[in-house]
């Protein structure tokens, strides 16, 4: 047995070369390709864990502004709450100061309406017990009271001022003398006879009858009235009665 | 029928003799290289099934050297890969016709083994630097020098004489009983000849590194900064 040392050594070269060939075309690319994997997944993993990251931040972001908007959705409504509540005070305030106003108003035009109808009523009754009055002083008009007030007739020209008496005698024309019931020829001329005396006998006078006058004399011009009667008095004192009401 | 301890020569390059183990090495060289460089022309980040099945041939590589060894494969691989698939392709390459797998020759076997000698010498003088290689010899004490020496080189020539032995036998048995009883009784023992053929493969490969491995460590025991275990973040390129 002999050793071929020369193909030992091509042989020892021959592995050499395939060694480093496969070295290059063979296990260095199919390492790379691991290892460039093995990189990739690691990269993803670094991504997946800054996409994680981000995640939780943004999470947490929407988290805070969720908290914020719900703060202010709370302050929202509690200013609308106060807000509303102000207005409401204020409606309510507004409403009842109008209608305290209305109640016043009320009031004044009841107290207004009541005093109104209190006048009312106290005219009318003082107008119905004038009636009432009249109706009875007629039933009373008698020759007695006639006289009286033929009386007081004169007593009251003669109470006129001398002005006023001379001023009456210059319209004696217009003169009547005023009686509530158609007289006697009788006690008409003594009517006439007295008014006459009164005024110094010179002018001349009629004598009209007006049922009105109840009882009583007047004397009547154009231009002058000399009130002596139930219904003058009746009269007198339905003003007084309306001005004290 | 030639004994199988004669090489043919097919040819002669000046004073150099081709032998038909040279030539069917260079035919296993191009199939390799040029098989290599086909199957990794298109390498993506997501694979293929044929690219899945490569890397899972290279991490089975990887692990296979990290666990036995417990040190890092990338400067190993290429090594131990190559002499795997080289020692793999050329016992198969019996079962071609009219081929006889150049491990069946003893150049070829030896050439293996000077060079598995070679690179327990080169990456244990880079492990510790030569004086740290040299101390190895020293190991446990300076008598056992001769005897280390010694086992350095006949644990390289019974690496070379076990491949020789089992490949030439493989092929020397199937060439006898082929010519006695013709195609298909040698069937069973080519299907024996394949699991020999890988089981060698794999013994020769796995002694490589562990006798690389073991010239590393006894190196980086004198030079303590040199970590050899696999470190997770170191890449494999």
């Amino acid at each position: 047995m002999t050793l071929d040392w020369w193909g030992l050594g091509l042989q020892a070269i021959n592995v050499l070369i395939l060694v480093w060939l496969l070295s290059r075309v063979f296990w260095r690319p199919i390492a790379g390709a691991i290892t460039r994997r093995q990189d990739a997944a690691q990269a993803m993993l670094e991504e997946g864990k800054t996409a994680q990251a981000k995640a939780d931040a943004a999470l947490a972001e929407v988290a805070e502004t969720r908290a914020g908007i719900a703060a202010e959705r709370e302050a929202i409504l509690a200013d609308a709450k106060a807000t509303a509540d102000k207005v409401a005070k204020a409606a309510l305030k507004d409403a009842q100061t109008k209608a305290d106003a209305m109640i016043a108003a009320a009031r004044t035009a009841i107290d207004r309406d009541r005093n109104t109808a209190r006048k009312e009523n106290a005219t009318r009754a003082a107008e119905l017990s004038v009636e009432i009055a009249a109706r009875l002083l007629g039933r009373f008009n008698t020759p007695a009271v006639q006289a009286t007030f033929l009386s007081q007739l004169v007593e009251a020209i003669a109470g006129m001022s001398a002005s006023d008496r001379t001023a009456l005698i210059a319209s004696a024309d217009d003169i009547e003398i005023i009686t509530a019931t158609n007289p006697e020829d009788e006690e008409r001329a003594k009517i006439e006879q007295a008014v006459k005396d009164a005024l110094d006998g010179t002018p001349s006078v009629r004598l009209v009858t007006d049922p009105d006058l109840i009882a009583g004399l007047e004397l009547r011009s154009g231009h002058f009235v000399l009130h002596n009667s139930w219904r003058a008095d009746l009269e007198n004192i339905l003003k007084e009665v309306e001005s004290a009401a | 029928m030639n004994s199988p301890l004669d090489s043919t020569v097919l040819f002669q390059i000046g004073p150099v003799p081709i032998t038909q183990a040279i030539v069917t090495t260079w035919a296993i060289m191009a199939i390799l290289v040029i098989g290599a460089f086909v199957l990794t022309r298109r390498l993506d980040l997501r694979p293929t099934r044929r690219q899945a099945a490569l890397e899972l041939m290279v991490a089975t590589l990887d692990t296979q050297i990290t666990e036995t060894t417990g040190a890092a494969p990338a400067p190993y691989r290429g090594f131990i890969g190559t002499l795997f698939v080289f020692i793999l392709v050329a016992n198969w390459s019996s079962l071609v016709p009219g081929v006889d797998p150049p491990t069946a020759q003893l150049e070829t076997d030896a050439a293996l083994a000077v060079l598995v000698f070679l690179s327990v010498i080169w990456f244990g003088i880079r492990a510790g630097g030569v004086g740290g290689w040299l101390k190895t010899f020293a190991a446990p004490n300076p008598v056992m020098i001769p005897l280390n020496i010694l086992q350095s080189l006949t644990r390289v020539f019974s690496m070379f004489v076990r491949l020789f032995g089992n490949v030439m036998s493989g092929v020397f048995v199937i060439g006898i009983v082929a010519s006695l009883a013709g195609l298909l009784v040698p069937i069973p023992l080519m299907a024996l000849d394949l699991l020999t053929g890988l089981v060698q493969a794999y013994i020769f490969a796995v002694l490589a590194m562990v006798f690389i491995t073991s010239a590393v460590e006894d190196g980086a025991r004198t030079q303590p900064n040199i970590d050899l275990a696999p470190s997770p973040t170191k890449k494999d390129s």
